[in-house]
């Protein structure tokens, strides 16, 4: 009898000829979450096995945490040719648990003696017998214990459920513009699970903004790639952007001009990084720069399509992410990424693109200080765990 | 220090002086038994620290001493222990300046005691005759400090003992000295004054040790409880490292006037060049000011932003206090004084320590004013 770890997947048996390319991927990422506990992964039978594990709470969350799986079932295997035995690792199995149960069976292995209907009754009379915490609802049992019949027998009645999506690298890789602020993480969280692989690009202005409010947002890139892996971060110094946009453009356009030289300078190191779209946290109306006339506005700076994924989301329902993803409680710390010097009383919140575009050929060599912002941002690598400076992974 | 390091921060924490780094060192190596042993080199140890008890004693005029772990532990137990051993409620009141450790406390009170704030003029001085307004017979505690740390006003303590002798004969007066210690002369009997806190760690000696020194009315009660050392009032092993480390901090204390003619120079040199410059607090020049503090505001010039231009050329000071600097919002000291909200802003604190150099004064001006021509543009339109 071994203890093991079952995974399951979900969207990927949707895939066709695909299908493998999606799974050894999976397998892939579920190895790499799993390496401080064990080696011993297998995919065989549409599931990935986990064998080998002491700490099999810890290796169940790390687990949950890898974007493609859909569910984590701690499970038993063992010999099925003694079936007296299945009915008591059945019955072990079930001690913790009082309420409704069924048993599912499924016989892989259609020479086994019994088939689904007479396995599954004869381990239910078994458990009904030796655990009366527990009656038999076959309609809508509060637990399942599942035994599949294959080689070996497999028990599991407990199932985790994982965080979905799609492994990390199907699809890509994309350049998210991370603030300190609750929404971008959150956005990066969702793009990240659809398997898209994230770069990311932060702003700071100092002296306008300091030290801490830096190491805050290197602290919320850190904790998403808790999720995704290491994120390439590239940190922009605006500053002399910020201030040239503050002596030359109208007041009520500053946001909006900034929020548009972020963009492209966000654009170019997307180019530098080949990734495929950029991402961001706004959503419909949220604050001036969010209007759907100011996103138009932004949108014109970018060579390759903007993905807002929290664009139709209340703050309420961002937080609530952003509390299940754990990036919230950092966000939340109070360490401003932009000086209130640079906000203006009463930003426009439906501008028109020529006056846009007029407030932005005030400044002076504005494509020279985007090209400098490009050429002289900083380059780190976070991971999950310290980050590490310089240009190597 | 390091070369190209300006370090005007003294009011968050001063640098160890080498006589405290070895006196901390000799401690720990050769003087490392506990204190309440019986053998000889333990016995040693125990004596040392009764040389340092004494020497506070008698710079402080005071009974009785208590080490603590600092100046919160030190105001805590003086507030806590005295209310707990106070069998009827009554009215406690605390300046408005007072540090987080005193005003939390006060707020922290068993039931049956009301905490009141005794406001302050616009200089950071309790206004005494609204403090005069406040004190009855009901009241049992008073706290007022020596020095603001935020401000740098010197709080009249005398005047303050005389009215609560006057108005409420029965109330203690505690005194949050940690900025005043060594620096200002006090003599808790003289004084009237029933306890007082002192810390370490801002006179130049080592972090995790301060004292609570008492006049000797009555006793206090401890929160602490265990092994009875600190004749019951703190259990726990003796910091001795730290009280070495305390007594050649104490012992080595320079004299304070050429800091003030130091702090002068800064403030005169930064008139000089940034005219629109306000002092939030005393006259600088007036009997009320410490020697080491300077709070002041270079408006438009936020403070935040200022304090990073500063850290970038090496200049450390400090916006607001530096124990709740982390917080982002105003300091309450200063609102209680009801300075503008531009000065609020732009509220930064100088403190020095008696080994700034004129050369370094020179250094900070320089950088304040380079800032300031840089920064005075981007206000908020």
């Amino acid at each position: 009898m071994t203890k093991l770890l079952l995974v399951k997947y979900s969207e990927i048996h949707l895939k066709g000829q695909n299908r493998p390319y999606f799974q050894n991927l999976l397998l892939k990422r579920v190895k790499e979450s799993v390496r401080p506990f064990t080696r011993d992964v297998q995919l065989y039978d549409s599931r990935i096995f986990i064998r080998g594990i002491l700490d099999k709470e810890a290796a169940m969350e790390a687990v949950r945490k890898v974007f493609g799986v859909h569910a984590v079932c701690p499970a038993v295997e063992m010999e099925k040719a003694d079936f007296d035995a299945i009915c008591r690792v059945a019955a072990q199995i079930m001690a913790p648990l009082s309420g409704t149960f069924k048993v599912r069976a499924r016989r892989a292995d259609k020479r086994y003696f019994l088939d689904s209907p007479e396995i599954s009754a004869r381990i239910g009379g078994f458990v009904l017998a030796n655990q009366p915490n527990l009656k038999v609802d076959v309609h809508q049992p509060e637990h399942v214990l599942h035994v599949e019949i294959r080689d070996q027998a497999l028990l599991y009645a407990r199932e985790l459920p994982g965080v979905g999506g799609l492994p990390t690298g199907s699809s890509g890789k994309a350049m998210l513009m991370l603030s300190g602020g609750i929404d971008s993480p959150v956005a990066g969280y969702m793009v990240a699970k659809r398997g898209v692989v994230l770069s990311a690009v932060h702003f700071y202005s100092f002296p306008y903004t300091g030290e801490l409010a830096r190491e805050k947002v290197l602290s919320l890139a850190r904790i998403l790639s808790g999720f995704c892996g290491v994120i390439k971060t590239y940190v922009v110094s605006f500053t002399k952007l910020q201030e040239a946009i503050h002596t030359h453009c109208p007041p009520e356009y500053t946001t909006l001009v900034m929020r548009r030289l972020m963009v492209r300078i966000s654009d170019l190191l997307a180019e530098k990084e080949q990734a495929c779209a950029l991402v961001t946290g706004e959503s419909i109306g949220q604050v001036a720069s969010q209007t759907m006339e100011a996103l138009a506005a932004t949108d014109l700076m970018a060579s390759r399509p903007v993905f807002r994924p929290l664009i139709g989301f209340d703050k309420i329902e961002i937080i609530r992410l952003a509390e299940k993803i754990g990036t919230y409680e950092t966000s939340s710390l109070p360490y401003e990424d932009c000086c209130t010097v640079f906000t203006p009383r009463h930003p426009v919140t439906r501008p028109k693109i020529g006056k846009v575009l007029e407030a932005e050929a005030a400044i002076p060599e504005a494509e020279a200080l985007v090209a400098v912002a490009v050429e002289t941002a900083e380059v780190l690598f976070i991971g999950p765990e310290a980050p590490l400076s310089g240009d190597n992974p | 220090m390091n070369d190209h390091m300006v370090y005007l921060d003294n009011a968050a924490t001063t640098q160890p002086t080498l006589a405290v780094i070895e006196a901390v060192n000799l401690s720990l190596s050769t003087g490392f038994f506990n204190p309440s042993a019986l053998y000889k080199p333990a016995v040693a140890a125990a004596k040392e620290m009764e040389n340092c008890r004494q020497l506070i004693k008698d710079r402080l005029q005071a009974e009785q001493v208590i080490f603590t772990s600092g100046g919160t532990e030190a105001n805590n137990l003086a507030i806590l222990g005295q209310l707990s051993g106070s069998r009827q409620g009554g009215r406690v009141l605390y300046s408005l300046g007072e540090h987080p450790s005193v005003k939390a406390a006060c707020q922290a009170l068993p039931e049956g005691f009301l905490a009141t704030g005794i406001p302050l003029n616009r200089e950071g001085v309790v206004d005494m005759e609204a403090f005069s307004r406040l004190l009855g017979p009901d009241t049992r505690l008073v706290c007022v400090m020596q020095v603001n740390n935020e401000t740098g006003v010197i709080q009249p303590l005398l005047e303050a003992a005389k009215l609560i002798k006057e108005k409420a004969p029965g109330a203690w007066l505690h005194v949050d000295g940690v900025q005043g210690f060594l620096r200002l002369p006090v003599r808790l009997k003289d004084f009237g004054i029933d306890s007082y806190a002192l810390s370490a760690h801002k006179v130049h000696g080592p972090k995790g040790i301060g004292a609570l020194a008492l006049g000797g009315k009555k006793p206090i009660k401890p929160h602490l409880f265990g092994g009875g050392q600190e004749a019951g009032m703190r259990s726990g092993t003796e910091n001795i490292p730290g009280i070495a480390g305390l007594m050649a901090a104490i012992q080595g204390f320079p004299s304070t006037q050429e800091m003030r003619a130091r702090k002068l120079r800064l403030y005169e040199g930064l008139r000089a060049v940034i005219p629109a410059l306000l002092v939030n607090g005393p006259d600088p020049y007036g009997p009320c000011a410490c020697d080491h503090i300077l709070n002041l505001s270079f408006p438009p010039v936020r403070a935040e932003t200022m304090l990073h231009a500063l850290s970038a050329k090496g200049v450390y000071v400090s916006h607001g206090a530096a124990c709740s600097s982390r917080k982002s919002r105003h300091s309450e000291t200063l609102k209680a004084m009801g300075i503008s909200q531009a000065a609020l802003d732009g509220a930064l604190r100088f403190s020095l320590s008696p080994y700034n150099t004129d050369e370094e004064i020179n250094t900070a001006v320089n950088a304040v004013k380079e800032a300031y021509q840089a920064l005075k543009e981007f206000t908020r339109r």
